[in-house]
């Protein structure tokens, strides 16, 4: 066959000069970076911007970035210090707080009256569809005094009150707003109190900050950039792109990914102090682990010194109790359940759960998947027969609510110091949350769990809630893994930027280095 | 005329497979565990705040009631709200289709012009030393994962060396070209071996057809017989394998999307399935399917045009 072959050349020269001409053109780059924003990359969504609907992680960020709260932390010392109340008195009796608010405006340059506040905390409190009441759940009423006074009481002393208002769901917002809008008034963009205001929303790609110009913070925040924070599922992605200065933050680096973030020059890779504690759910919905010895064999088989090694490179703190290590009155001297096979091995015997079948539920992550594996492998050894289903985090949510598993490694925090909201989620039965679906329940607990709040003495608050930690580690509710910090990688360029162990980025905070 | 009754004959088929593919998409996503309002409220929500929400949102219905609300606002071409953002679904999708249309088109473009000149190449002399080594490189294009090629071009292109930027979309037409540029090519390396392959076979296989004889003995040209005999007897069957590639582009540059942080309809999908975003995913696989029946639609005329006995 001959086609031609002079024609022939000239057209596939053509064709490969003109992809090489195309791409070369191309490669004339355009700055990746303007100056003038600062851009997050997390694997966490933002779903919606009203406080009171969501207590998943991607939105918890945001919110912090839009709304501001009675009170706040100082992000250096941890401390609750003033924030859109100026000042507050509580009663003798523990049960009436008066909070006086400061002369502040929304993002429009109308005024945050008591009515917005009041009308901002009934809403989280009582609004059926409150993602997360629990902080106020000892409020009895909330009242706009005057203007600028809000009187909160209590059905009765409550220690954590002023620490819980200063949650991510307590956002103020407009009540003129949201009584005029309605839920469309959280679909765009919400009259914001906080230090930014929404400049556009690209759900499922980013959310576009701009400073707010009536921030009550005067001088923050302290850069005019704008501020994306973009969602991307992907880490090898997120990786890529702050390697590549496409991006200035990169949230939840693999452990895997650490050490080759920290070579890189411009980055500044970090682990900062959280209240993350990973863990294993035990269903006791069901046998095996709805016995006692079979829980406290599974626990005695598990090495978890040599996990956390092998899972996050040394990174992270084997745990030792069911509570998170750098909350209050986290009990650092519990002995927690070291690994002991013999043990383990007679436990099991004992709760005649030898052989037994245990469905293990992994979700898709890396760390999820290592810690199903692992598990797997230590159970095993003593007798039981582990098996790994894979899940996704849909999937993950109702099985575990049903209590439809055996075991599935997980991790939570608390969203304050205080262990109060930690124990209600993870370890009390009658708080609403099944022990963090392990179906986990203890009558002395649970009492344990409502002292703890009415008890102002921090000397014995920590003696109820180490009692606690004893009884709920000796009786495995969970087996903790460990305590991770939060790994985040940051370009040099920023400065004053960190993630609080409440998951809040100080962008307020942050400058630009020219 | 014959527009007209391909039209004909294509819009009933149209109708069938959507409807299908709603009752189909319907089911599988509410049988499937997973609950859109759990995920929404997030890990701490109770129980009472979970039904409140599922009410509000009529998921809390009989299947059956559901399903007909859904289908009685589709009649009216309404295809719902995201229950995750609350914003009409066809606003969000036509957000995310923009990107992944241009994706689409991209990569027909770096494919396309290189496959040409392969096949023709290869064709020459089969077995020859050219042909050998377009098919050894198409076999190995073909074996290396996307995402792994999309990671690894990400890493040489984007990261060491800076030519190219390694996620997004871009602004202006320019800017599309530049961030789409890696996508595109870890696309097309993996589409260029097989359509080679499909026009290489033809290829050969018409250049010893009895008409291509006939030609010759009528004392035609060889160039003359290549370009008006052999190539269009043989782009057929090439370019009904390039429509469907196209289909399966628009809801199939998952990977590649997810890998280059793309905002198109392929990361819009995963995202939705996992969030249990049922109207997102119901709306996403309804305009999948009405791409693939535009494609083969689009393939159907263009053959028409190029041979006419598909037109009589």
């Amino acid at each position: 066959m001959d086609l031609s072959a002079g024609r022939r050349k000239k057209s596939s020269c053509g064709a490969f000069g003109g992809a090489a001409l195309l791409a070369m053109g191309l490669m004339v780059a355009t700055p990746a970076l303007a100056a003038d924003v600062i851009r997050v990359a997390s694997p966490y969504q933002t779903t919606t911007l009203d406080p009171m609907r969501s207590a998943a992680a991607g939105n918890i960020e945001t919110y912090g970035q839009i709304y501001s709260r009675l009170l706040r932390r100082d992000p250096e010392t941890g401390k609750l210090e003033p924030g859109l109340a100026e000042k507050w008195e509580v009663s003798q009796d523990g049960l009436t707080y008066t909070f006086h608010l400061r002369d502040a405006q929304f993002s429009d340059g109308s005024p945050i009256t008591a009515a917005d506040v009041a009308f901002s905390l009934e809403r989280i409190h009582s609004d059926k569809k409150s993602a997360y009441p629990a902080p106020l759940g000892a409020v009895d009423s909330i009242k706009a005094g005057d203007d600028r006074t809000v009187v909160v009481t209590l059905k009765s002393p409550f220690a954590p009150f002023l620490g819980n208002v200063e949650i991510w769901n307590m956002g103020i917002v407009s009540k003129a707003d949201v009584e005029k809008r309605g839920e469309d008034a959280f679909v765009k963009a919400p009259l914001t109190s906080g230090p930014y205001a929404v400049k556009e929303w690209k759900p499922n790609e980013k959310l576009v900050l701009e400073p707010n110009p009536h921030y009550w913070r005067k001088g923050y925040p302290k850069s005019d950039a704008t501020v994306e924070l973009m969602e991307i599922a992907s880490p090898e992605t997120r990786q890529a792109m702050i390697k590549a200065g496409e991006v200035d933050v990169m949230r939840s680096v693999p452990w895997a990914q650490i050490d080759d973030l920290k070579k890189v020059e411009t980055i500044d890779m970090r682990l900062e102090p959280s209240t993350t504690i990973y863990m294993t759910l035990l269903s006791e919905k069901r046998e095996p682990f709805s016995n006692l010895k079979a829980r406290q064999a599974a626990a005695y088989a598990i090495d978890n010194k040599a996990m956390t090694k092998a899972v996050t490179h040394g990174y992270a703190q084997p745990a030792n109790t069911t509570l998170p290590g750098s909350i209050e009155f986290h009990d650092k001297d519990n002995p927690g359940i070291p690994q002991d096979i013999a043990k383990a091995k007679q436990l099991l015997a004992e709760s005649g759960m030898q052989g037994r079948e245990v469905k293990i539920l992994a979700t898709a992550d890396a760390a999820a998947q290592q810690l199903a594996l692992l598990l797997q492998a230590q159970w095993q050894a003593i007798g039981l027969k582990p098996v790994i289903v894979n899940v996704d985090s849909g999937a993950w949510w109702d099985a575990t609510g049903k209590g439809d598993y055996d075991a599935a490694a997980n991790w939570w925090y608390n969203e304050t110091p205080d262990p109060d909201l930690a124990v209600r989620w993870a370890v009390c039965g009658s708080c609403g949350s099944s022990s963090y679906n392990t179906f986990y329940e203890n009558p002395k607990v649970d009492e344990l769990v409502e002292q703890g709040t009415k008890e102002a003495d921090p000397a014995k608050r920590a003696e109820i809630y180490k009692e606690i930690q004893k009884i709920t580690t000796d009786e495995v509710a969970q087996i903790p893994l460990y305590y991770a910090p939060n790994a985040v990688a940051y370009s040099k360029r920023l400065q004053g930027i960190k993630l609080t162990p409440s998951l809040q980025w100080t962008l307020e905070d942050t400058t630009i280095a020219k | 005329m014959n527009l007209l009754s391909i039209l004909a004959r294509r819009l009933p088929q149209l109708v069938a497979v959507l409807a299908g593919i709603t009752i189909v998409t319907f089911l599988l996503l509410r049988l499937a565990p997973g609950d859109p309002a759990r995920l929404l409220a997030g890990d701490r929500a109770n129980a009472e705040t979970i039904a409140a929400i599922r009410q509000q949102y009529g998921l809390d219905l009989p299947l059956w009631r559901q399903f007909l609300v859904y289908v009685g606002n589709l009649v009216t071409g309404d295809i719902g709200r995201s229950l995750r953002f609350q914003q009409p679904v066809a606003d969000i999708i036509l957000r995310f289709m923009w990107p992944t249309l241009f994706l689409a088109g991209y990569v027909v473009c770096l494919a396309v012009p290189p496959t040409i000149v392969l096949a023709i190449v290869g064709a020459r002399r089969p077995g020859g030393l050219a042909d050998q080594v377009i098919r050894t490189f198409g076999m190995v294009g073909l074996a290396i994962p996307v995402f792994w090629l999309g990671i690894m071009m990400s890493r040489l292109f984007g990261v060491t060396l800076g030519w190219f930027p390694v996620s997004g979309y871009g602004v202006g037409f320019v800017g599309h070209l530049h961030h789409l540029f890696l996508p595109a090519l870890s696309t097309a390396i993996w589409m260029v071996p097989v359509l080679t392959q499909s026009l290489r076979a033809a290829l050969i296989d018409r250049a010893g057809a009895d008409f291509v004889t006939a030609a010759r003995a009528q004392g035609a040209s060889e160039r003359e017989i290549f370009w008006k005999t052999i190539l269009p007897n043989s782009v057929l069957p090439t370019l009904n394998l390039l429509g469907v590639m196209v289909a399966f582009l628009v809801g199939g540059t998952i990977i590649v999307e997810t890998v280059y942080a793309v905002p198109g309809l392929g990361s819009l999908m995963v995202a939705a399935l996992l969030g249990r975003d049922y109207y997102v995913v119901q709306g996403l696989t309804l305009v999948f399917a009405l791409a693939t029946v535009l494609v083969t639609l689009l393939v159907d005329l263009l053959t028409g045009l190029i041979d006419p006995r598909v037109r009589t």
